[in-house]
């Protein structure tokens, strides 16, 4: 019945290092062996395979043995693990909100849409999962060779905690959606994607409209509002929290929005309109008077939304000044 | 509610995970090979799985807390454990602590102890 105790070293021996193996294997056998014995001599016959089985069974399964020599028993240990998840959502994250965007800018841009959002959902899938096997590929090498302990311990600094109560952390998918929505206007804004710029009258009638000569005075300050605005984004993507430099972007953004309106108010109209065949000279009348009067008053709400914005971020400012002032904890 | 079985033996497996090593420790202080030293540690009330035992042993050698011989004995070849000079002195400390860790743990929860009583109410 040795036969099942060779097997069972054997299995032991080859997970376990070469250098140790023999000598380890060695010890086993005897304890097995001695074990045998005193369940021998207590029955006073030789034990049948089942009985020999279980003994061999209280040792344990040899995969778990052998893992028990090596010491560590995970991939990722629990001072590493707290970080792990919340590492994982973020690169996963971010990785599926670049490749979604991209899908979609790709079936905006297609003669057939649902076909081309279909072919990229591989695409998302696929860097989805090398993101995830990248950051546990990072962790595993962390945990291997570097000092978890002291890793995680130097990680943090209270004084670099994000700053929650000041105003809720943005949501990753309310982060992806603006952050879509800042490509699909930059698209537009730098005519990379045609939008449809004809509106339709009554009786049939229509005119194409198009943005009037005083956008050009601030196509270079849009488009780089534009794109402040989605780095903020993608930042809000990785720290939902808000952070001082967040926040000054933002005010930035807010009062470049603001000069942008009072540059283009300086000159009317804001728009041109072409007739198409079939319109008349009333028609293309009316037709600018209602276009431009409903930009104008968009305007005026992103203004007054902007100016709002803007004095809410600067009250922020001011409250996590106060909240870092020495005595602040003690006033509360 | 009562607590289930599980997290009952998780909690006493997470209890008794530290005074292993001490156990074993003390029971070296004479020389012993792994089937004996079971043996012995199990007729004190502290039972251990070989397939933990062992590699337990050898952790602690390779911590310098014990060392070992193969010898011939009963016509087997055998390893034979006993503490080294740093396993008394790392004995001696851990006893000190297990002994305070004792007293401070007595106070707490009294001299008769919350005991099976207390606990038995909980299960109720």
């Amino acid at each position: 019945m040795t036969d099942l105790v060779e097997r069972y070293l054997a299995s032991v021996e080859r997970r376990l290092p070469k250098a140790t193996a023999q000598d380890i294997t060695a010890e086993l056998r005897e304890a097995l062996l001695a074990k045998v014995d005193a369940r021998e001599a207590a029955l006073g016959r030789a034990l049948n395979a089942d009985e020999m089985a279980e003994v061999i069974k209280t040792f344990g399964a040899p995969a778990v043995v052998a893992a028990r020599y090596e010491g560590r028993m995970h991939l990722i240990g629990p001072v590493l693990y707290p970080w792990f998840w919340p590492a994982q959502r973020t690169a996963v994250g971010v990785t599926a909100a670049i490749f979604l965007v991209l899908a979609a800018i790709r079936a905006l841009a297609s003669d057939r849409p649902v076909q081309a959002m279909l072919q990229s959902a591989d695409n998302v899938i696929g860097w989805g999962l090398a993101a995830f096997a990248i950051v546990t590929l990072v962790f595993v090498l962390v945990e291997r060779m570097g000092d978890p302990v002291k890793l995680a311990e130097g990680w943090w600094d209270p004084k670099s905690l994000p700053r929650e109560h000041i105003r809720k952390p943005r949501s990753l998918f309310e982060s992806g959606i603006s952050l879509f929505f800042d490509i699909v206007f930059m698209l537009f804004w730098t005519s990379l994607l045609p939008f449809p710029n004809e509106l339709p009258l009554r009786d049939g009638a229509s005119v194409a409209v198009t943005l009037s000569p005083a956008w050009a005075a601030v196509y270079w300050p849009v488009l780089a509002l534009a794109l402040m605005a989605a780095a903020g984004h993608l930042h809000d993507m990785v720290r939902p929290a808000w952070n001082r430099l967040r926040s000054a972007l933002s005010m930035a953004g807010y009062a470049g929005g603001l000069a942008v309106v009072w540059v283009l108010l300086q000159s009317r109209p804001l728009v041109d309109v072409q007739p198409q065949p079939g319109t008349s000279a009333e028609d293309l009348e009316r037709a600018l008077l209602l276009v431009d009067g409903v930009l104008l008053v968009s305007l005026g709400i992103a203004a007054l939304v902007w100016a709002i914005a803007l004095a809410v971020e600067a009250y922020r400012q001011v409250k996590a000044t106060r909240m870092s002032e020495p005595g602040a904890t003690a006033a509360a | 509610m009562p607590i289930a079985a599980d997290i009952m033996e998780a909690l006493r497996l997470e209890l008794r995970r530290g005074t292993l090593i001490l156990a074993v420790l003390g029971t070296l202080r004479t020389e012993k090979y792994g089937y004996t030293l079971k043996t012995e540690l199990a007729g004190a009330g502290v039972d251990i799985d070989e397939g933990a035992l062992y590699p337990m042993l050898r952790r602690l050698e390779t911590q310098g807390l014990l060392v070992s011989e193969w010898r011939e004995d009963a016509r087997r070849q055998k390893r034979f454990y006993r503490l080294s000079d740093d396993g008394a002195a790392a004995l001696a400390f851990l006893t000190s602590e297990w002994r305070a860790m004792n007293a401070a743990l007595d106070s707490i929860l009294g001299s008769s102890g919350l005991g099976s009583s207390g606990l038995t109410e909980k299960r109720r």
